[in-house]
């Protein structure tokens, strides 16, 4: 059985008397590609941001084997718009705290390819940006890969690109959840699904034995 | 590099990529500059008041002793008022459109009555109802005491050579009918010729007429004094002192630092927490990236560190003005450095009052409109005058701009600043941690 790379126990949000996310357990096992599936406003990025760290859970508790190998890539780019690409990166890299922070944004950069581009965050079409935003994701080289509708603004050269860099990850024993709303996609690259509707899990499996219809 | 100074670079370089903002920031405090030089030029200017003289009997000389007064001319040079001559009606109508705020009224007798000086001339003052009423009857006041001082002046100038002539003798005119006294002093001598008669009667009365002769004379040397006293029974002398004018005074100076430093602080604090908010990667930088606390910190030392070099840029503004104007009365080089700690912990302490505004606000429009709202009255608040409202006191010690006023004019010009800056600081450095303390709460909410 492979290594559980992250999991979630129990872990709940509400926002004052709001409640987004119920109680929940998850666990991302190496070599393991997770589609999160539902509706808008299911509670799908209230979840992958707290596995992310980026949000604090109202009650559960997350684990993660590499805490600092945890990439996260939010569904609104999470990025300073008067920055270069570079800049961004190597900031973050840096208050990560990370080794080497040129080699990993030049990594980061290689991955999306972006490595040439020095205009501003600000400058770049949403596509370009969505990338950016993934690279940020991916410095310090994450064994867990949490993606919030990674391919929206991508065009169908780039997204190919991403499931190639997720295909790899995957080889290399990581793990992907991402968000989606695409059911084909999910089909295509995940081996399991989890559908979340007002908060609360409805499926759990296998993609292909989903039927969106009776959902 | 620690994570706080990342991003402080960060910020840096990102207000570098924001020209409007950075020309913004460094014509700020020129604009501070010239507005508050506007609003001294308004304060010191002289009311519109019609001057209403259809008999032109303002016009003629009037003649004291050996001085020509023109009444006229007197008025129109007036410093109290800038008074403006035009007929009744347009006096009337301009009065009550507030072009003008007074009319002065001269009766056709008014020469002639001052020539007379057996009944004073009467001028008539009517005010508008508008707040400039009182200060244009006081100022009025001040002209008509000034020019009564000239010709009181001259009076007793007049009855001065009079008694002049009594005492030494000479020729004078009464009216137009020439006249020649003796005096004092020749009537004595020739009474000491008397004193010589083989008479000894003669002798002895020109003896005591002569010691007579002797009290009036002094008596009489005495007059000119009296006169003077008794015209002036307090006198104010006013002696120039050669020092700043008021536009470079300290007050003014420490006022402008303080208003300047005080409304970017509070307006880029109020945006600069909200700006990692509306960049949405509070959430990236919660992830043991930054805790809230440093990057409250951080956004503090960010502000604190543009209202000090724009605090700096306005003070060495002044400096080159004092240094051009070869003003005496300050050194603005040399107290820089004590300057320089009253910006940095007022820059800090208003940046930490705006970083609190934006953590509350949470919403870059919101935050700046509140910011603004908020800190404009509590600006004013420390503007009333100590032990006139204790309440608006006691609010106004809650917020830096009181301190830092203080503060930043102990730093420029106290002769021993020190104490006033130890205590004024320690408000100000007490302010900012509360500030920041409450900024730090409120920031929590903003990754919710």
């Amino acid at each position: 059985m492979p290594d559980v790379l992250l999991s979630a126990r129990r872990v709940a949000r509400r926002f004052g008397q709001r409640v987004v996310l119920e109680p929940l357990d998850l666990d991302l096992a190496g070599g393991e590609v997770v589609a999160l599936g539902g509706p808008n406003g299911a509670g799908k990025s209230t979840l992958l941001a707290i596995l992310a760290g980026a949000l604090a859970p109202s009650g559960g508790e997350v684990a993660a084997a590499e805490p600092r190998r945890v990439g996260w890539m939010p569904q609104q780019p999470a990025l300073y718009r008067r920055l270069t690409a570079r800049e961004n990166l190597l900031l973050f890299a840096r208050l990560a705290g990370l080794d080497d922070p040129d080699a990993a944004v030049a990594r980061a950069l290689e991955a999306v390819g972006l490595v040439r581009e020095e205009r501003r965050a600000a400058e770049l079409s949403v596509g370009n940006v969505q990338r950016v935003n993934l690279a940020i994701g991916l410095l310090g080289d994450p064994l867990v890969l949490l993606l919030d509708e990674p391919t929206a603004s991508l065009d169908v050269a780039h997204r190919r690109r991403l499931w190639q860099l997720l295909d790899e990850l995957r080889a290399a024993g990581g793990a992907v959840l991402f968000a989606t709303h695409n059911l084909e996609e999910a089909r295509r690259s995940a081996d399991r699904l989890l559908v979340l509707q007002e908060g609360r899990v409805t499926y759990t499996g296998p993609p292909g034995a989903y039927r969106e219809d009776v959902e | 590099m620690n994570r706080v100074a990342l991003l402080l670079r960060k910020d840096v370089r990102t207000l570098g990529r924001m020209p409007a903002l950075a020309v913004a920031l460094v014509a700020y405090p020129l604009v501070i500059a010239l507005v508050v030089g506007l609003v001294v030029r308004y304060a010191g200017e002289r009311p519109r008041v019609a001057l209403v003289d259809e008999q032109g009997a303002l016009s003629g000389l009037l003649v004291v002793g050996e001085k020509r007064f023109d009444v006229e001319q007197r008025l129109e040079q007036a410093t109290e008022v800038n008074l403006v001559r035009m007929s009744q009606a347009q006096a009337e109508r301009d009065l009550e459109t507030g072009r003008v705020v007074a009319a002065l009224v001269v009766p056709p007798d008014f020469i002639t009555k001052l020539r007379g000086l057996r009944e004073s001339p009467t001028l008539v003052l009517r005010t508008s109802r508008g707040g400039l009423g009182t200060r244009v009857v006081e100022k009025m006041r001040s002209l008509v005491y000034s020019t009564n001082l000239e010709l009181q002046q001259s009076y007793i100038d007049a009855n001065l050579a009079a008694v002049r002539l009594l005492l030494r003798g000479g020729s004078g005119t009464i009216g137009r009918t020439p006249f020649t006294l003796l005096g004092l002093q020749r009537a004595r001598a020739q009474l000491r010729v008397l004193e010589g008669s083989p008479d000894p009667a003669v002798a002895a009365r020109a003896r005591q007429l002569d010691t007579f002769m002797g009290q009036l004379q002094g008596a009489v040397g005495q007059v000119g004094s009296f006169l003077r006293a008794t015209a002036n029974p307090i006198e104010l002398r006013q002696e120039e002192q050669g020092g700043r004018t008021w536009l470079l005074s300290a007050q003014v100076q420490g006022y402008a630092l303080a208003l300047a430093v005080a409304f970017v602080t509070v307006l880029l604090g109020a945006g600069a927490l909200v700006a990692e908010r509306e960049e949405n990667v509070l959430g990236r930088l919660a992830r043991g990236l930054v805790g809230l606390g440093q990057l409250v910190v951080e956004k503090v030392t960010f502000v604190a560190l543009v209202g000090t070099a724009m605090g700096l840029v306005l003070a060495v503004v002044f400096g080159i003005i004092v240094e051009l104007g070869d003003v005496s009365g300050g050194e603005p080089w040399l107290r820089l450095p004590l300057l320089l700690v009253g910006l940095v912990l007022a820059a800090a302490a208003f940046g930490a009052f705006g970083v609190m505004i934006g953590a509350l606000a949470r919403e870059a429009a919101t935050a700046s409109v509140v910011a603004f709202l908020v800190a404009l009255p509590l600006m004013l608040l420390a503007l009333v005058p100590a032990g006139s409202i204790a309440a608006a006191e006691w609010i106004g010690a809650l917020f830096p701009f009181g301190h830092a006023q203080a503060a930043l004019s102990a730093a420029l010009y106290d002769e021993q600043p020190a104490g006033t800056l130890l205590r004024e600081g320690a408000w100000l450095v007490g302010l900012g941690l509360a500030y920041g303390a409450a900024a730090r709460v409120a920031a929590r909410r903003m990754l919710g």
